[in-house]
Parts: C-alpha cells; structure tokens; sequence
C-alpha cells in the first residue's frame, strides 16, 4: 500500500471514525418503519389475545355482522404451526399455532385477528368479541414447572421442560483439597427488551407474481422467508420479506412471528394489503420474554484464589413455545459452555434445564445467555475472594487464560482467538483511584468497587451450529458487489442494519478493498428479493461476516475490473493495481477511473479486451473464517458504587469499560455498540423486570412500570480499547456487538456487595433494586441478632 | 363515528382536518398528514418519541387529543428545514454519533432543540435530566447528551465573539 493509500484509508476505510450515511434521513424525519408505510386499500389488523395464562379455550364469538373481520385459526385455511426443532436428545417439540387453537398457553397469545380500515376500528371489533374458555392453574414458577405436580402445558409431555443437559466431570474431591469453597442461589428477573419501535407486519398478495411480500421489522428477513413459506406451504421463491427501517432489534426481532403468518394469511384471503403494528402493551404484556435464569452455583479454589472446579444446577424460564429460529433451549444449554468463561476451569459439573412455563417464548437478548451466566460466575468469584481474603483483582488474575496460551481450548471445547484478558483486567484496576474507595469505606461511607470479565463469541458459525440442530445452519456468509455504468459500487448483504450503520462500515469496506469513495457504495440490505441469503444479524456475526464477505466480493471484483483497465492501459493485467479508485500502471502511474471501467464494460463494449470474464462487473462471493469457532472478544468492566442504605438506591460513580474487540472497522461506531449495550446491562443490573404473578398475569404493562435507564441513569461511561486481531478474520476483527450488555450486572452487584461487605450483607437476584438491597441489608442485620 | 372540526398550522400550512374524539395528534399527522418522521414508541406518554411542537413547546403528540388542539401552531421534525438551531443539533448528533436506529431521534431532537433555546446555560447535569423524558434504547445517551452540550457551548462562544 503506498502511503497515499494507507493516509486515505486511514479516514475512510477499515479502522476510521468515519460518520454514518444513515444519519441524514433519520435526522430529518425520513427513516422508512414499517409503520410509516401504506399501501392502498390497506386494512389494520387488531389481535384478540389470551387474558389469561394457561386456558382451554372453547371458541371466540365474533360480533354480529363483522364475522368475516374477524379471523380465527380455522379461517386461516391450512397454515402449519411454528415448530423449532433442536437435534439436542431428549428434547420437547412443542407446536405453536399461529392462532391459539385448543389451549391458550401465555397471556397475549394471538387468538382471533380483527380486522378495519383503522387500527381503532379493529380495536373496538377486539371489544366486541366474546371469548370461551375454562382457566387452568398457571405454571408460573420455572423451578417447579418440571416438578410432577405440576399441570402439563403440552399435551402429551412426561414435564414440562424443553430440554435437560448434563455435564458430569467429578468434583467429589475437591471439598477435601479446597481451600475455599462458597455456594450461591442466584436469581435474574424476566426482561422485556423493548426496542423503542414495536414489531410490525404490512403482508400483500401479489397476483402477478403469485408472491405474498411481507414488510415486517426484522433482524434476519431471509431466514423469516424460509419460516415463512414453510408455514404457509409455499415455494421459497413465492415469498418476499422486505426489512425496512428497524428501530431497534436486540434480539427482540430475531423471530418468526404468529403475527407475519396471520397476517399473510389474511392478506391473500381478502386480496387487499394488511397492516399490524404492535403497540406497547402488547409488546410489555406479551412480549417480555428473556433473561430469566435461576442459578445454584458452587466453586472450589485453592488458597491462591485458584478455581479447582465448579458446580452449576441452571434453570432458565423458556416460556411456552420453542420460537423459530433459535429455540427454547439456546440460553440454558448454553451455560454450560459459557460458564468457565475467561477462566482456566479444570472441572465442570453442570445440569441445566429449559423450564417450559405460561409465560411468553424464550427469545435471545443482545449477551443471550452470557449476562446472567457472567453473573453467576463473577459474583460467585468475588464471593471466593472474599472467603480467601484476597482481591477481586487477584482472584481473576490467577484463573484468567493468559496471552501466551492463545490460542486456548478451554474444558469444554471453546476456542479463544487471542487476546490478553489479563492486561485488560489490569487496565481497569488502574484507572480507579481504589485507596480513596477503601478510605471513603473506612470512614463508613457504602461506596464499592466492583468487577466483571468475561469474553464473547461472536460470529460461530458451521461448525458450532450444526450440533444444534435447530432450523438453521450458518454457512458461507454472501455478499453480492456489482459496479453500476455510472461506477458507483452496489454492494448487497442478506444481513440487516438497525442501528449498527452497516450502510457505513460495509461502504469502509468496500473502500478499504478498491479504493471507491464510501460516498459512492451503496450498501442494499434489507429485501430478500435484491439480496443474497443470509441467517442474518444476531450473534455478533455481521461484521465479521458480511465484512469479510464483502471484502472477498470487492477482491474477486478488483480482479476483473484491472482486467479490463489494464487493456484501457495497453498493458498486462500483472502491470497494473486496484487504487483510489482507478486501476494504474504500477510503472508510470497512468491509470483509469474505476468509472471508465464501468463504462465500457456497459457502455463501450467494444473496447473490451479478448476473453474478458464474460461475469462482468457483478459478483457474489461467500466467507467464513478459519476456523469458524467464533472470534472472542473481551472486557473488563469495573464501576463505582454508592448505596444508600436508607432508601436503597443506588448510584453509579463511575463505570470503566476495557474493551477488546479485535480491529476496529469503525471506532465510534464500536463506541456506541458498546454504549448503548452498555445501558441495557444497566437496566437488566438495577432497574428492569417484569414480574409475573401466580396466574402468570405479567404486572409491569407500561413504560412507568417497566423501567428502562433513561439520561440520568447511565453514567457518562469512560471506554478504553485494546486492538488484538482476531488471526481467522479478515481484517482482524472480532464480533462486538453484545459485549456492553454482558458485564454490567456483575459489575455493578460486585460494587454493591462490596459496598455493603462491612454491613455483611449480598445482594443474589437481578435487578438489585431498592427493595432487594433494603431486603439484602435486613437480612444481614437479622442473621447477626 | 362523529369527528371534530379543527383547525391547524402545521408546519407552517394552515390546515382543516376532521378528527375522531378519541384520535390523538400523533396518529392524526402521521396518518392523513402524512408527516411520518413523529414516531409512536409508548402510546402512554413515556417514552418521547412523539414529541412535536405545540404553540412552541415541546409536547407529546400520543397523549395529546388532536381535538383539543384546535388553532394551535404544531411543528413536527419535518418543519425545521430552515431553522439554525435545529441544523447545528443535526450536525451535532452526527459528529457524536448520538442516534443508530434512529427511531427515538425525531423526538429527541425536538426535546433537545427546546432544551437549547431554554436553558443556555444548561451543564451536564442539566441536560440530563431534561433528556429523561425522552428514551433511547440504542445509544446509552453518551452521544445525545454530549450533542446538546457541544451546540450550547457553541452558541455560547458565538454570543460571546
């Protein structure tokens, strides 16, 4: 790379802070929702849902004179049920209808849609509905839900679990080496992960094609097709998804929906478009539907802080349904993987269970499993420490997989890529002034400080995936480049940007590779028609893929576009390089214009050399890592803390964030991945939950209930980065995308039971609002009377 | 169902609309208006992505009966085309990167737009809590609130120079 090249690329391409190109529309109002789009003669749709949790329901009487408005299942014609089937032995297929059909099994399951020219209209149709049904007990309870006395959600099941996993290494031994030795019962609440816009689903017949084009808010819009057809038994090719602007996703919007299959049902059925728009009490009532773990967790350490082995019995609430694509049992069968995190395990016994309950179907949030198993497991670390009298600090220093093992395979198979998680951890310590927190508690002061590391995969592909046997597979991740005559570059991905401004990284990209201003890549995403297939965005994967994708496409492209420069040139392919977007004699320096290039390729074919690609200047090109474990990002997160034991608030002083996610394609837009995951840790740490009481009625159905962090919530957050190259990547970057919503409730827990160390009290369950730290402090109190 | 007369300007175009008493604002500009850049987020008046100007303050258009607004001057993100404080917050929000899906950000700028005008001595501290009232749940705010305060403490060099 000559130095003109690495000073340009340096602002525009991989590793600048370049602004986003999404920004200008969004700034002024033009940001295309699903919301925001019509289409003529269009009707809303209105769902009638499940008042109660667990219901045999014997029918829905539809208002006089409206009946063929409203839609039950039987109206829906021949629509098979959702099913996400996991190869994992011993697991419960449950079968989701896309409207309750004999049982209701969750408050605000879709039973009957009505249907009005207005959203009100429909509404007051909802009103009008009668509904028959015979209450059941409620399984509300995921450590009971397994238990013999409790009534079966799924007819035809031995107990109502998904999935049970085992992994049996033998701690027999270690109370009798031990130095220390703690165990913990902790507890994260149910979240709902409320992206600012709700889901929404516009469906169209169109008779020409013979297509039903489905405009709905998703993260993954070519895997929602093959769900979709499959539902409505149609070809692949008879369905188009379009993904438009998405506010939001989080994991929220990585489903096929009840919702997509109605309404497409319904659309081709009265020949006339059909709009749905959840609105926020369905969302909250109906859609809090994550987070939820148990955890009897127990460690063993020698008296340097040195983990012997570990213990874990983990439940996590998986709801009702298996949810397409990923699953009921994405997050509990996880945590035995994910448990040694960081660390150096020797030994791991761990049983998990994907309890089957009457509440909403498990989904993924952004960290998916890792929040609360980090939780549990740095939590229980600090525990040790406390036992052994040594540092937090020290603890995680002696058990951290240091920098010259890389890369490392830990006990249970993960591959970490790279990295020096220790340095990140010390980093951290040494930005807080901890002698002034130690003197601030002398002096009686709750302040505390706390810690969390954890690494994430991100970007596990094949050969992660294939064992799970759940609907999809990752493979070969697709991106199609093609230089329009004008010789602006098209760059089409199959994954999807809601927020996360691929439209601007991907366009670094496409730069970085053949030197085309970003201003003149038009990055297209979100239409399965005008894209190649791909699983989508979720798990950390699209930068790492699409980008290495587009990069391979931008590559294979350069080949073919110095081909033709190069006759342009009167010279050999071999005399010439791809830069600043032209193709120049490596000689003289001559050079044409990529938009020459273009130009006769389409334009003034004569010119064309003999046995150019008769491809032309279009490719798709596919990508994976080698090997496709995933790469692994890190973090150290450490905060300050202040409690006040009166009112039990707490405060957040101070938050530090290390962080290592490989190269960085766009720092700030790493920043703000970071940040605003970083806000939701702080929600799922303090202020989040979504309670359900024993007729599994959810009992937060507002915002005003429901907390989510606002301004004065999250603290001005200090980041610093570590750039380690993942060796398997493209350009070295790793997936980071997840990684701020990880470590927040370990840290901040750590904080607070460091605060309140001298009182003698612990904080076990998420959030740790006032009324959980109040409880902690009396229990403490009534434990030394 | 029997609908209101009202008369509005909306962003600086008188307008005769007929509403249902129980349409609200928000659903009335975006739905026969056609101004789609105000986004329903809570529909409870939480979360702020609603927000739209009303006789020059800030309100929330998804609590606010658009019956009740007869004659009032409503200005939506769509009608500060030529306004200086809404440009620099504009340019503000994209150098600090304060919005990623952009949903929320229509609102916010409205909210912040109020916030500078108002409060031109407005520190940190002040800012954020006058930003509660808005949610995001993309950025964790860093972005937003530093984009307000970078286009106060320009315009306070500005009154200065």
């Amino acid at each position: 790379m000559t130095a003109g090249q690495a000073a340009r690329a340096a602002t525009l391409g991989v590793g600048a802070s370049l602004r986003r190109k999404e920004d200008a529309r969004f700034l002024h109002g033009l940001g295309r929702f699903v919301g925001d789009i019509t289409r003529p003669g269009m009707l809303e749709v209105a769902f009638l849902r499940s008042p109660v949790a667990h219901a045999r329901l014997h029918g829905v009487t539809k208002p006089t004179g409206a009946e063929k408005r409203v839609f039950t299942l039987a109206d829906l014609g021949n629509v098979r049920t959702i099913r996400a089937n996991s190869a994992l032995p011993g697991f419960r297929v449950s079968e989701q209808p896309a409207l309750a059909g004999g049982k209701l099994r969750h408050v605000g399951e879709a039973i009957a849609a009505c249907v009005a020219g207005t959203r009100a209209e429909a509404e007051d149709l909802v009103a009008a509905c009668g509904l028959d049904y015979e209450t059941l007990p409620a399984v509300h309870d995921m450590l009971a839900a397994p238990l013999p006395t409790q009534p079966l959600i799924h007819d035809g099941w031995s107990m109502n679990a998904f999935l049970e996993t085992r992994r049996d290494d033998d701690v027999g031994d270690l109370d009798a080496i031990a130095a220390a030795k703690v165990t913990r019962t902790l507890r994260t609440s149910r979240q709902c992960m409320a992206p600012i816009e709700g889901r929404g689903v516009l469906a169209e017949w169109d008779p020409r094609l013979e297509q039903m084009i489905v405009t709905t808010s998703t993260q993954m819009p070519h895997v929602t097709k093959s769900g979709l057809a499959d539902c409505l038994g149609l070809d692949e090719g008879q369905v188009r998804i379009v993904s438009p602007d998405v506010g939001g996703g989080f994991g929220y919007k990585g489903i096929l929906l009840p919702e997509e299959i109605v309404c497409a049902s319904i659309a081709r059925l009265l020949g006339r478009p059909v709009r749905w728009l959840e609105d926020r009490y369905e969302q909250l009532s109906a859609g809090a539907n994550c987070r939820e773990h148990h955890y009897v967790i127990t460690a063993w350490a020698d008296r340097a802080g040195k983990l012997l082995g570990m213990e874990c019995e983990a439940t996590v609430d998986a709801g009702a349904y298996s949810s397409y694509p990923f699953g009921a049992c994405l997050e509990a069968a996880q945590v035995g993987s994910i448990l040694p995190g960081p660390y150096i395990l020797p030994l791991l016994r761990c049983h998990t269970i994907s309890a089957c309950t009457n509440k909403p179907p498990i989904l993924p949030y952004r960290g998916v499993a890792r929040t609360g198993v980090c939780y549990a497991m740095e939590t229980t670390l600090d525990a040790l420490a406390r036992q052994l009298g040594i540092s937090a600090e020290a603890i995680r220093l002696a058990n951290l997989v240091p920098p010259d093992a890389m890369p490392y395979r830990n006990l249970v198979g993960k591959v970490f890529d790279s990295g020096d998680y220790p340095e990140a951890l010390r980093r951290a310590v040494a930005a807080f002034d901890l002698d002034s927190i130690r003197a601030r508690q002398a002096k009686g002061e709750t302040v505390g400080f706390g810690l969390a590391t954890f690494c994430e995969q991100g970007a596990h592909g094949t050969s992660v995936y294939h064992a799970w046997g759940i609907p999809f597979v990752p493979g070969f991740e697709q991106a199609h480049v093609r230089l329009s005559p004008d010789g602006v570059l098209e760059v089409r991905v199959g994954v999807h940007s809601h927020g996360q401004g691929m439209e601007t990284t991907l366009a670094q990209v496409a730069h970085e590779i053949l030197g085309v201003h970003p201003d003149k890549v038009r990055v297209v995403h979100g239409d399965t028609a005008l894209t190649p297939y791909s699983t989508g965005t979720w798990g950390s994967r699209a930068m790492v893929m699409a980008g290495g994708a587009v990069a391979e496409a931008c590559r294979q492209l350069g080949e073919r576009i110095a081909a033709i420069g190069a006759a342009l040139l009167q010279v050999q392919a071999s005399d010439v390089e791809v830069a600043d977007g032209k193709v120049r004699r490596k000689d003289t320096g001559g050079s044409v214009s990529i938009a020459d290039v273009a130009h006769t390729w389409y334009r003034a074919p004569q010119n064309l050399p003999p046995g150019v690609d008769k491809g032309g200047l279009e490719i798709t090109a596919g990508y994976r890592p080698d090997p496709d474990t995933g790469t692994h990002s890190y973090a150290c997160h450490a905060c300050v803390v202040r409690v006040d034991v009166e009112t039990g608030a707490v405060v957040l002083e101070d938050y530090l964030v290390v962080e290592d996610g490989g190269r960085l394609v766009n720092p700030m837009i790493v920043d703000g991945q970071v940040l605003g995951g970083l806000a939701q840790g702080i929600g799922t740490a303090l202020y989040e939950e979504m309670p359900f009481d024993e007729a599994g009625q959810p009992l937060a159905a507002t915002l005003a209930d429901y907390l989510l962090p606002g301004t004065t919530e999250v603290p001005d957050v200090r980041l610093d980065h570590m750039e380690t190259p993942s060796p398997w990547t493209t350009f070295g970057q790793k997936g980071i995308g997840e990684s701020g919503a990880i470590g927040p409730p370990a840290a901040i827990v750590n904080a607070i039971n460091d605060a309140l160390a001298s009182l003698g009290a612990e904080v076990f369950d998420l959030p740790a609002s006032p009324p959980r730290v109040l409880a902690a402090i009396a229990a403490a109190r009534a434990a030394r009377q | 169902m029997s609908k209101i007369a009202i008369s509005l300007t909306v962003n600086g175009t008188p307008t005769d609309l007929l509403a249902e008493p129980r349409e609200q604002l928000a659903d009335l500009l975006r739905g026969g208006l056609m101004l789609t850049g105000t986004h329903v987020g809570c529909e409870h008046g939480v979360c702020g992505a609603c927000t739209v100007e009303i006789d020059g303050v800030p309100a929330r258009s998804c609590i606010t009966h658009a019956g009740s607004c007869d004659g009032a001057v409503i200005r939506t993100i769509e009608g500060f085309g030529d306004d200086a404080v809404m440009a620099a917050l504009r340019e503000a929000f994209a150098c600090e990167h304060a919005l990623q899906c952009g949903y929320c950000t229509p609102g916010m700028l409205v909210a912040a737009r109020d916030i500078v005008l108002r409060l031109p001595e407005a520190d940190e501290t002040r800012v954020r809590e006058e930003m509660a009232g808005n949610l995001c749940r993309c950025t964790g705010y860093r972005g937003i609130v530093r984009a307000v305060l970078r286009v106060l403490a320009a315009r306070r060099q500005g009154f200065q120079d």
